[in-house]
């Protein structure tokens, strides 16, 4: 006759007095809201300033190796830039320009007396019929408007202007919609268009995107020597190669290419944004200020799941005793432990996960920040949860394996 | 295939010079000093004593679930065939004896959070089991009185799927002892089993306890179920516990030791082990008891003496083995003048021997002598046999004369032995009735002596 089957004891332990569960339940909860949070601010914060990157339309990106972040001025030679077009494989090559620095974006209003300061804004030219950026909103009827010098595609989502009472839907530069008339760089600039969602990161409030000729001159021929080419410099070269082209193969023997000159990297659009978010995990306090609290809720949800672990043997001393009495091995008790804690990860992080998708709904719309719960993202803090309460298991099994089957008697 | 119960004749369980201490250094205490006993299978042990004599600590020991520091415990392993020897066995196997051993203990010790069925359930898990066991635990549980016959056979509320919260004191204990029970151990330790019980269940469970150990007569069961009204203060089974029980004990051989003050439950015992201060002060088999103050009494030597001196010469006597039971060397040896032991043939007494400091009263515990006697100038002749519970080799020692007969061995013989000084001790105890005696055999001279 088979043995009967295996009693749920770690499942009803913990469940048997049920608002002692939702207790445990909210305590678990609670730290991975806390990792929730704080992963998905600063991963907002990363993934603002790579939002210009993922909407690039390309299959490879050139790019100065001393450009760590965009927010740098250097730049690809256009003659090293179009040395490309000699691999074999590649399609076209696209400039891209991107500025941080020069970019002042007068205050919208017609009336003087309502205008704010002048604030930096990002520009970025492109080629209005390269199709570059991929931005969904943007008709061809507003690229092909784009082509009139003067004329700026703007972003819905740039800094929203911090009184809403008084200022409804308005921007920290003022209202933003087709036909608006004002300056960029000292000079006019008509937005055209519906309009493109991007969103503001570190370095600037919003986006404008221009033809790569309104770009020449307007943001850069000011600086130019005379007689020189304003778009001589590419901050972004995006490689494009013919349909069914091995990526690897061109990649490297683009790098071949340039790996005399060292003047120029050749990455995918991934590894660019890999390459951005790293410069600003490393070079700012977010990976510290948000890792430390990532690592502040896992520790809070330790100490919680072992406490709770603990109490659940301090109560079960007796029992636990008799089944190590009976014939039961240390490992089936410590199993029971590890059993509870996987119990209450789950418990803890279903309800949690509702949480943190509501919380980074509320940060997203009072902050602006795009605060997304991929699912890398959610089986990240997932991760965290059970090597948390693993880890308060495995400090409670001492416990349980101290519990001494002569007690019994 | 490996036999549940040791051979014919061994223990199940062996208890060898076991002594034990508490606490290191300067504080350590040794609570137990030189221990040895032997249970054999099928027996209801009865450990008793005083608070802190010792008992619990050694089942403890018994059990596995102290760390043996000296001395040996044997405890047979019905699985492999062997014995388990606790000294120096490592965790992994002290835990292997665990699961061949039943505890019932004082506390219950349920899981508050499982129901009845699932707390006997953990048990089942521990090992294989021939009955299915859902309807195996059902009926255990059903047989003490939590299923839906209460013990007047009216209908009640089924408690099998209850949590211990919803459980009376009593009905968790019986849970405990269905858990306890479940996998047919072949040893039962219990500390204080029916303090939680009540007269019926705790009846219902030491009768448990002795049928698993062997299978008692339906006469002997019968007695035990009576109307309410016939029973009175008594305890008794109800009709439909009988079925049940013939059915949970279909494999017997089960060995119980239980820590007990409970007289209902002494009264049963087949043995009974007094500790005193960490010691084994006695060890009396119930039956050997019984039957060699009996055999001693029907010597007129003894039976003119008080019942409280025939007892104690009696129990000095014992060996701790049924009489049922041969004896081994080494028991004969760890009783020296007790019990001796002679082949077919072998003459125990001659006629002629003179009646000296060496010279003894014999008692047959087991085995058939005969009996050869000379008349007056004439040869041999054979004049009596016999068996077990008779005596011969008084006369002599009353009348300080030599053998008036020669006893002889026919089979392998047992006979528990007194010597002549400690005869002569109790013939001082009532002289004017053994000088009538002496006259009787005087003139009759029917016992050979």
């Amino acid at each position: 006759m088979p043995r009967p089957p295996a009693v749920p004891l770690a499942w009803s332990n913990l469940a048997h007095d049920r608002v002692r569960f939702a207790l445990f339940t909210a305590g678990i909860g609670f730290a991975v809201v806390l990792m929730g949070v704080q992963l998905g601010i600063m991963n907002a914060m990363l993934d603002s300033n790579t939002v210009l990157l993922q909407r690039m339309n390309a299959d490879l990106v050139l790019v100065s190796p001393t450009r760590k972040s965009l927010l740098f001025r250097e730049g690809v030679n256009r003659r090293r830039a179009e040395q490309a077009l000699e691999v074999d494989g590649v399609s076209s090559i696209e400039p891209l320009y991107v500025d941080y620095q020069l970019g002042m974006l007068r205050h919208t209003s017609a009336n003087p007396g309502e205008r704010t300061q002048t604030r930096r804004i990002r520009v970025v030219g492109v080629d209005p019929d390269a199709k570059l950026l991929n931005l969904p909103g943007v008709t061809a009827d507003d690229w092909e408007r784009l082509r009139v010098p003067g004329t700026a595609l703007y972003d819905r989502k740039s800094r929203k202007h911090p009184d809403q009472v008084n200022h409804p839907g308005e921007s920290v530069f003022g209202k933003l919609a087709d036909g608006v008339q004002t300056e960029l760089a000292g000079r006019d600039i008509t937005l055209v268009g519906n309009g493109f969602d991007m969103g503001f990161d570190f370095g600037t409030d919003g986006t404008l995107i221009v033809s790569d000729r309104t770009y020449g001159a307007w943001i850069r021929a000011p600086y130019a020597a005379p007689g020189s080419d304003p778009l001589a410099e590419i901050d972004l070269v995006a490689v494009r190669l013919r349909p069914g082209t091995d990526r690897d193969g061109v990649q490297h023997r683009l790098q071949a290419i340039y790996s005399s000159g060292g003047d120029v990297d050749v990455l995918t659009v991934p590894e660019m944004v890999a390459r951005e978010k790293w410069f600003w995990w490393s070079n700012t306090p977010i990976g510290f200020a948000f890792g430390a609290g990532v690592v502040l809720g896992f520790v809070v949800g330790l100490v919680i799941c072992y406490q709770i672990l603990s109490s659940d043997i301090a109560d079960h001393v007796t029992e636990y005793a008799t089944l190590k009495a009976i014939g039961y091995p240390n490992r089936y008790l410590s199993l029971i432990v590890l059993q509870e804690s996987l119990i209450l990860a789950g418990a803890g992080f279903v309800p949690g996960l509702l949480v943190i998708l509501g919380t980074y709904a509320i940060l997203t719309d009072i902050t602006g920040l795009a605060m997304e719960l991929t699912l890398g993202r959610a089986g990240l803090v997932l991760l965290l949860t059970v090597t948390m309460c693993g880890a308060s298991a495995w400090l409670a099994v001492g416990k349980v394996k101290k519990v001494d089957p002569a007690d019994v008697f | 295939m490996p036999s549940s119960l040791p051979p014919p004749g061994s223990p199940v369980l062996r208890i060898t010079g076991v002594n034990h201490y508490f606490g290191t250094g300067e504080t350590r205490t040794q609570v137990l000093f030189n221990n040895t006993l032997e249970v054999m299978p099928g027996e209801l042990v009865i450990m008793s004593g005083p608070s802190g004599s010792g008992k619990t600590t050694i089942l403890t020991l018994i059990g596995g679930l102290r760390k043996l520091q000296e001395g040996q415990i044997e405890v047979w392993d019905g699985d492999r065939g062997d014995y388990r020897k606790l000294l120096g066995t490592p965790e992994p196997e002290l835990v292997h004896v665990r699961r061949l051993i039943g505890f019932i203990f004082q506390r219950h010790n349920l899981f508050d959070s499982l129901t009845a069925m699932q707390n006997i359930r953990m048990a089942q898990r521990l090992r294989d089991n021939e009955r299915d066991p859902d309807a195996d635990a059902r009926e255990l549980l059903q047989y003490l009185i939590l299923g839906d016959l209460d013990i007047q056979g009216k209908p009640q509320k089924v408690r099998f799927y209850h949590k211990p919260a919803q459980l009376s004191g009593g009905q968790r204990q019986r849970v405990a002892v269905a858990r306890a029970l479940v996998n047919r151990p072949k040893l039962v330790l219990a500390d204080e089993p029916t303090a939680a019980l009540d007269a019926n269940t705790g009846l219902a469970v030491v009768t448990l306890l002795q049928n698993l150990a062997r299978t008692r007569s339906d006469e002997e069961l019968a007695k035990l179920v009576r109307p309410d009204e016939e029973a009175g203060e008594a305890a008794r089974l109800a009709p439909w516990q009988i079925p049940l029980l013939r059915s949970l004990a279909r494999e017997t051989g089960t060995t119980s030791l239980i820590v007990t003050h409970d007289a209902r439950i002494m009264n049963l015992a087949d043995r009974i082990v007094h500790m005193e201060r960490g010691r084994i002060e006695s060890n009396v088999v119930v039956a050997e008891r019984i039957f060699v103050r009996d055999g001693l009494r029907q010597s007129a030597a003894f039976a003119a003496i008080l019942p409280d001196e025939q007892q104690k010469i009696a129990d000095e006597l014992l060996i701790g083995v049924h009489p049922d039971l041969p004896v081994r060397p080494d028991q004969v040896a760890a009783h020296p003048g007790r019990v001796e032991v002679y082949e077919p043939g072998q003459d125990i007494v001659k006629v002629g021997d003179p009646v000296n400091e060496h010279s003894k009263f014999y008692l047959i515990r087991r085995g058939t002598v005969e009996v050869w006697r000379a008349p007056e100038g004439g040869a041999l002749r054979k004049v009596a046999e016999l068996g077990p519970g008779r005596y011969f080799g008084e006369v002599a020692l009353l009348m300080d004369k030599p053998r008036n007969a020669t006893v002889r061995a026919i089979d392998r013989v047992e006979v528990y032995t007194v010597d002549r000084l400690e005869f002569d001790r109790y013939k001082t105890t009532s002289r004017p009735f053994i000088n009538r005696i002496l006259e009787n055999f005087s003139t009759k001279g029917e016992v050979p002596g």
